[in-house]
């Protein structure tokens, strides 16, 4: 729960960057006739008094993330507790009653053999992903952004899309049903004399089957934000480019990349502070089929512990230690977007 | 969490229809001779929340037993097998079981784990027994396979359903302790002559309601069994008899069997996962419950891990896979697992095990397009081909607890519901919670009622769920199925014994809860060549330093207390 907060905080500090133009603009109006000067330098009240409107109309959102997003954090003092949710209805109630354990939980947690396989799961899965998966959006939007005719052009955005709506339960299958030991493509190897594949069920090739489904499903959904930062780029600097006798590549270098790298930079840090989340469902339809040996992340290790085996603590410890090793991929992978001379999630 | 034979019997398809009902249910007849824990002294503590309740506790709060025989079995129960219904059953003179409606009206919510594809929430079958009842059930059916995934996370919200169905082989990690904080004791209105109100509920044999007395209170309306194994190797009758495959009775034979049968290339296996079959013919105790796994060996008691037909069981199953005469389907986990009645239709295995009432319900929904096909159970046999051992499994494994919040006309309406559901054989109320609403679901052919392709589709477990008669195999349609499933039974009973904690319901305390939780995953592993045995060696070797040796302590002062049940 609190790891899902990382990026979304993030997201919404990156909104924020976009704010002040849209404020200072705004503030014009208002009433006060305060001095449209640079904001920085007025006093806090003054600017308070003068954005009091717009900070009005942020507090329903402000709520929402506090309920939804702060609130819940507060429930991470089981990871503290042998907490039982059984012995009361209420559970604010069940957590006053449980018994404390101070730091016995991580302490499990840290000598537990199946936690640290869920990690280097996790961090190979990221890396992997990383490296086959991160780059195709971009190489798609490219391709796309090169084709002319309108109407192949929808036609083939329209198809990379569409696997982004099926759910996990019909991709699996789907794959099952072309690549399992009794799938089609095992079935004519055999009739051709070879031995059956079963790609489903090799714990071995389990990392490239998820990436591989990862990226059939939603690389072609990955190419919007890459599409719409493409058309922003100004024709005239192409059309310069070209006056200066550059070809495709060098426009494609000099002009489309430089024009992609704010953006790239913005979702490779937002990337990095996710990297513990792999992909729960996809990931727990397929954990029996390759064993939790191959498979558990820490995601899943999380669900089997605390809603399976009903150790709530122990896994609410564990899902605190995932959080705040994100919250520490996050700024890091952040300053080495500043240190690049890109804003990352928020400006310095 | 451990792997076991009842387990199967939420198998990867549908135990349903009224033969899962019939066929998880034990005889009254065995009752007589089985209540070892009524003559044992003493017992721990009626209010505690682990231990167990038995003697003059248990006696305090169990039902009078009221016998009621609407039919007599044309095969009585005998070595722990169900009751057996083979002659033609006389539709036009049925009994009614209940004269007046006893449901007030409410509404009562129940989730219950469901194998295979729920019909919609209206349907005829739902209607109709809601209507005979008087109580408007609402069912929140759940996938059976992954129940215990979703049971905790509901048991530990404010938003528990009025009936919640439990299963025994999901009682893990900390349900135990929820079933007793969560759900009502139905003691006022069942203990003693109380039950006699509902005299059906009043007819279900007392060592059922023995096992439903959970925390020293009467919560569980439970779902009486037949005390043999459940789990049937059926095979493709007419398939062997076509290729002269001859029915093996050695582990190896089986083994060679497999291997003869197996033509990858023609899409042909030989089996699905055999693992339940493995623990029966190796001898090895039931993983169904807690309890049921330890046994006094020697004077010391042992846990099944620990046993050597544990180790060999896993190993001729691996093997099994390692030869790749499995179908592939097999190696897929249970969130991906199918339904296996489709391909074993189409032959690409010939062998599976699963709940007995497979038996019939693969019979019946093939009959109609199919009738060539013809499916049989293969008696079970000793691994070496000597005197086997098998091991009893509980005498009732599937409760219906109420939600401590119910009112007590909520508590009435269940009470009606299960009423109903728990009449005897040749009633309406049984045709009624078994076939449907004739014209419907079933049609009567020659007198003998056929189901219709809706009756196959809503008649499926569900009300079943809700208590059940004593165990008992009856199926009009089809009663040389019903005939060759009690054979079997009793085939198997002859050689099944009762270990130490057989028949009491035990709480263990919750710090050992999940001691062993891991320890089906890793059978699984090492079946499917991802682990070796040595990692469960190893994986034992830390479950008695991490508690199981004081869990040992833990259970023999129970045996001191109560006595053995073992036979």
């Amino acid at each position: 729960m609190s790891h899902s907060t990382v990026p979304r905080s993030g997201a919404g500090a990156a909104d924020e960057k976009d704010k002040p133009p849209v404020a200072s603009g705004g503030a014009t109006g208002p009433d006060d006739g305060a001095p449209s000067g640079p904001s920085g330098k007025l006093g806090l009240r003054l600017r308070f008094r003068r954005d009091r409107v717009l900070l009005l109309m942020t507090l329903p959102a402000l709520a929402l993330v506090l309920l939804f997003n702060y609130v819940p954090i507060l429930g991470n003092i089981v990871a503290f507790q042998d907490y039982d949710p059984y012995i009361s209805d209420n559970g604010i109630v069940s957590m006053l009653h449980s018994p404390w354990v101070g730091l016995e939980n991580f302490q499990r947690i840290f000598e537990d053999s199946a936690f640290w396989d869920a990690v280097t799961n996790t961090l190979v899965l990221f890396f992997l992903q990383l490296v086959l998966y991160f780059p195709i959006p971009i190489l798609l939007a490219l391709l796309i952004n090169s084709v002319v005719r309108p109407r192949v052009r929808a036609v083939s955005q329209a198809i990379l899309y569409l696997p982004h709506f099926f759910s996990w339960v019909l991709v699996i299958a789907v794959f099952q049903q072309l690549f399992g030991g009794a799938g089609i493509l095992s079935q004519l190897l055999r009739q051709h004399g070879y031995d059956g594949l079963d790609i489903m069920t090799d714990p071995e090739t389990f990392k490239y089957l998820i990436t591989a489904q990862s990226v059939w499903k939603d690389a072609g959904w990955g190419i919007i934000v890459f599409l719409a930062a493409l058309s922003s780029v100004p024709t005239d600097l192409y059309e310069a480019a070209a006056m200066d006798g550059a070809g495709r590549w060098r426009r494609m270098w000099h002009v489309t990349l430089p024009a992609l790298r704010p953006v790239i930079a913005l979702l490779l840090v937002l990337r990095v502070g996710d990297a513990l989340t792999v992909g729960f469902e996809q990931i727990l339809l397929q954990r029996d089929s390759v064993g939790p040996g191959a498979s558990e992340v820490l995601d899943t290790f999380v669900w089997w512990n605390g809603v399976r085996n009903q150790d709530f603590g122990y896994a609410a410890a564990a899902g605190l230690v995932k959080g705040v090793v994100s919250l520490g991929l996050v700024l890091a992978a952040n300053k080495v977007a500043h240190l690049m001379g890109e804003q990352g999630v928020y400006k310095k | 969490m451990t792997p076991n034979a009842a387990s199967a019997s939420t198998g990867s398809s549908g135990p349903s229809r009224r033969s899962f009902l019939a066929s998880t249910a034990v005889a009254t007849a065995a009752v007589a001779g089985g209540m070892p824990l009524l003559s044992a002294c003493g017992g721990s503590d009626s209010g505690s929340r682990d231990g167990t309740t038995s003697g003059k506790d248990a006696k305090k709060i169990l039902p009078t037993y009221v016998a009621s025989n609407v039919v007599t079995p044309d095969i009585p129960a005998r070595n722990g097998s169900s009751i057996g219904f083979t002659s033609e059953l006389d539709m036009a003179g049925l009994k009614t079981s209940v004269p007046k409606k006893l449901g007030k009206g409410g509404k009562v919510t129940v989730m219950s784990p469901f194998w295979g594809s729920p019909p919609k929430a209206d349907n005829a079958y739902y209607t109709g027994m809601n209507d005979l009842i008087g109580v408007d059930v609402v069912w929140q059916n759940q996938d059976g396979n992954t129940y215990e995934q979703k049971l905790g996370a509901v048991l530990a919200s404010s938003d528990v359903p009025d009936v919640v169905v439990v299963p025994g082989w999901n009682m893990n990690g900390r349900i135990p302790s929820a079933i007793i904080s969560k759900f009502a004791d139905l003691g006022p209105h069942l203990s003693g002559d109380a039950v006699k109100e509902y005299p059906n509920l009043a007819a279900i044999p007392t060592d059922a309601w023995q096992r439903s007395i959970f925390g020293g209170k009467l919560r569980g309306l439970p779902m009486p069994s037949a005390y043999v194994s459940n789990i049937v190797p059926l095979y493709r009758k007419d398939i062997f008899d076509k290729e002269g495959y001859e029915v093996p009775t050695t582990a190896d034979e089986f083994h060679a069997l497999a291997k003869e049968i197996t033509n990858a290339k023609a899409k042909r296996w030989a089996c699905l996962d055999m693992k339940w079959t493995a623990w029966n013919i190796f001898g090895v105790l039931p993983g169904d419950e807690k309890g049921l796994m330890w046994n006094l060996v020697d004077g010391k008691l042992i846990n099944r891990m620990e046993t050597q037909e544990y180790l060999e069981a896993i190993e001729w199953t691996r093997k099994l896979f390692a030869d790749e005469l499995v179908h592939p389907d097999a190696k897929l986990g249970k969130s991906s697992a199918t339904d296996p009645g489709p391909k074993f239709a189409a032959g690409e295995f010939l062998i599976y095990n699963n709940d007995i009432s497979q038996w019939y319900s693969r019979t019946a929904e093939q009959a109609a397009q199919n009738p060539d096909f013809e499916v049989w159970g293969m008696d079970l046999f000793a691994h070496d081909g000597g005197t086997p051992t098998f091991w009893a499994k509980n005498p009732a494994g599937i409760f219906a607890f109420v939600n401590k919040k119910a009112s007590k006309s909520v508590i009435q309406d269940v009470l009606a519901v299960a009423n109903v559901t728990a009449a005897p054989y040749g009633t309406k109320e049984y045709m009624m919670t078994n076939y449907g609403v004739e014209g419907t679901h079933y049609t009567l052919k020659d007198g003998v009622p056929v189901k219709t392709d809706q009756g196959n589709l809503d008649v499926l477990n569900a009300y079943v769920m809700i208590a059940s008669p004593a165990s008992t195999l009856a199926h009009p349609d089809f009663p040389e199925v019903a005939r060759g499933q009690v054979e079997w039974q009793q085939k198997v009973g002859a050689h099944t014994k009762k270990s130490s904690f057989y028949g009491m319901q035990i709480t263990e305390p919750s710090r050992w809860a999940n001691l062993s939780s891991d320890f089906e995953q890793l059978e699984d592993d090492i079946i499917r060549g991802r682990k070796k045995i040595g990692d469960m060696q190893q994986a034992v070797s830390d479950w008695k330093s991490k508690g199981g040796d004081q869990l040992r302590d833990w259970y023999q002062k129970i045996l001191d207390e109560n006595g053995s049940a073992a036979s």
